[in-house]
């Protein structure tokens, strides 16, 4: 029995054009498989931006792991990710002080697709989005990671080296990508692949 | 904010379902004392039982959570010819309204005192009437052509904020949406600037409507009178006059000729002038122009101008900068100034910007970026 992990489509975007093979990928323990959601590959389609920037992601390698990888629904569950997601948009919607606090933004459609998939069908939720890390602090049941944990877990199941996460790193520099998140865990989280960094 | 369980609907689901309160207790891991409760009115579930609330019995936020409607936006939407509004689209605006709220305190103070045009009415002379006013209101003679930039200060001394938006020529359904924050007694009013500028002079004059109008905000009534107002307050019943009796008195070539020229003279769209001339002729029982209206839109067609986007910003697309720049100083617009603002006192993210103007994630990191700097 496998657990999926969700990724986002920044997620995704971030990580697999250099984590290869990557939908699919089963690794750890516990028997996480990656896993990407029509959803996520619906919003890189519908940004023309998005394309522009990752022209790679169309390209047959990736298009054809994603559509191997895909899960289907059945009409139940469907109909239980629309009522979850509907409660989870909701919520936020009520206080959005809250979210649109501290780096936050409300969590749209397709995030709270992903984090309602994730409390029906039991699986992970990789985002960086810090709305939905917020979000989920009021329901416990749904599990997310922020993308610098998952590559930590890739990392301990030896599926990256550190010469990969290096890279990844100088992608994310090189890309204005760089989120606060992935900045804080390079000497944090990484200790051992980057140090401890400059003292303050 | 109070929150009470819509117990009706429970109620149903459960007799749908052939379920006592027990049971749904027991589906839920609580006492049925806390279900009792919930229904009464006497307590709220938990955020995660009132998601387990939803997928045992697979009904949405809305079916089961009574929210308020008092301080609902209220939304308005200039559709692109032949589009459609679904339920997503209101949807959608509903969501940019609430989202707007948050944006509220971080704008400049609002005039207390705004003008509001009382009994609006679409028939010619009530209507030529109000225009008259107006126009006067604006400093502009009975002839005189209307700039765009003489209806911005009508919008912030009205408590209405202009966010003019990019969103492309055929890429979104619709051309300005107006958000009626009532309990805010602010409006928001998205404007495309992807558009012709012959079509964006009218779109403001018919979102200044839809101001000086709230008590008509989103009913077919308020559509009705705007399209009616913007009409009149570009090619007003003087101007209709006189080009009536110059198109009347060549030839159908010739009359064609009139229009156009009028057209290109008050900067709006042959088919407004064409409108505006046959409203008055009927008003006086005189005989139409002989163009029928499918005429017209072939010539319009032909004789397309630019956009105003391409106007402010060639070469386009612009940097972030010059079209935050060009919002403050060409519209007179508090909008990214207020955005900046809240962003900087609340360190609010992109996925805001995103959301709140409907434009892709990569544009609103843009703006994002070019606002905290």
């Amino acid at each position: 029995m496998t657990t999926p992990v969700l990724l986002d489509t920044n997620t995704y975007l971030r990580l697999a054009k250099r984590v290869r093979p990557f939908v699919g990928l089963e690794f750890g323990q516990v028997q996480y498989v990656l896993t990407i959601l029509k959803v996520t590959e619906d919003e890189v389609h519908r940004n023309p931006h998005l394309q522009f920037r990752n022209p790679w992601f169309d390209q047959t390698e990736y298009a054809q792991e994603r559509i191997a990888k895909q899960v289907r629904l059945t009409a139940s569950e469907k109909a239980q990710v629309e009522a979850a997601q509907s409660v989870l948009l909701g919520w936020a919607r009520m206080d959005l002080d809250r979210f649109t606090s501290y780096g936050r933004s409300p969590p749209g459609e397709a995030d709270c697709w992903l984090l309602a998939f994730g409390q029906v069908r039991p699986a992970v939720v990789v985002t960086d989005d810090l709305g939905m890390h917020e979000l989920v602090k009021d329901f416990p049941d749904i599990k997310v990671w922020h993308g610098y944990e998952l590559l930590a877990k890739l990392r301990t199941a030896k599926v990256v080296d550190d010469a990969l996460i290096h890279a990844i790193y100088e992608a994310l520099e090189a890309n204005g990508d760089m989120t606060r998140t992935w900045r804080d865990a390079k000497h944090t989280t990484f200790k051992r692949v980057f140090g401890s960094g400059p003292k303050a | 904010m109070h929150k009470v369980i819509h117990s009706e609907n429970i109620k149903q689901s459960l007799q749908e379902r052939g379920w006592k309160q027990k049971d749904l207790a027991e589906a839920l891991g609580v006492t049925a004392q806390s279900v009792t409760n919930w229904l009464k009115g006497s307590d709220f579930p938990r955020p995660d039982k009132l998601l387990k609330l939803a997928t045992t019995l697979q009904l949405g936020f809305d079916k089961l959570v009574k929210t308020d409607t008092v301080g609902q936006p209220v939304v308005a939407f200039r559709k692109k010819a032949g589009a459609k509004t679904t339920d997503a689209h209101i949807d959608k605006a509903m969501v940019m309204g609430a989202l707007l709220k948050a944006l509220v305190p971080f704008l400049p103070p609002m005039p207390a005192l705004r003008l509001q045009l009382p009994a609006p009415s679409t028939e010619y002379e009530p209507l030529q009437a109000v225009v008259s006013q107006v126009r006067a209101r604006l400093g502009l003679g009975e002839e005189a052509a209307v700039a765009y930039h003489d209806l911005i200060g009508e919008f912030a001394a009205n408590g209405a904020v202009v966010a003019p938006v990019l969103w492309g020529q055929k890429q979104n359904h619709k051309n300005a949406l107006h958000i009626l924050l009532p309990q805010e007694n602010v409006t928001f009013i998205f404007l495309n600037l992807d558009t012709h500028q012959e079509d964006f002079k009218f779109w403001m004059a018919h979102e200044l409507a839809h101001v000086y109008t709230p008590d008509l905000a989103g009913k077919e009534a308020g559509e009705d009178f705007a399209d009616a107002f913007a009409g009149a307050l570009l090619f007003p019943m003087a101007v209709a006059r006189k080009t009536y009796e110059h198109a009347r008195t060549g030839t159908k070539t010739a009359e064609g000729k009139v229009l156009t020229d009028q057209a290109k003279a008050y900067g709006i769209s042959v088919f407004s002038v064409f409108s505006e001339v046959n409203r008055y002729a009927h008003s006086e029982s005189l005989p139409p122009l002989r163009h029928t209206q499918e005429q017209i839109h072939q010539m319009r067609q032909i004789q397309r101008g630019k956009t105003m986007s391409e106007e402010l910003f060639a070469p386009v697309p612009t940097e972030p900068g010059a079209y935050i720049a060009a919002t403050k100083n060409t519209f007179k617009s508090a909008f990214f100034e207020s955005l900046q603002k809240m962003i900087k006192n609340k360190e609010t993210g992109t996925g805001y910007i995103q959301q709140v103007m409907d434009i892709p994630m990569q544009d609103a990191i843009a703006l994002h970026g070019e606002l905290i700097d």
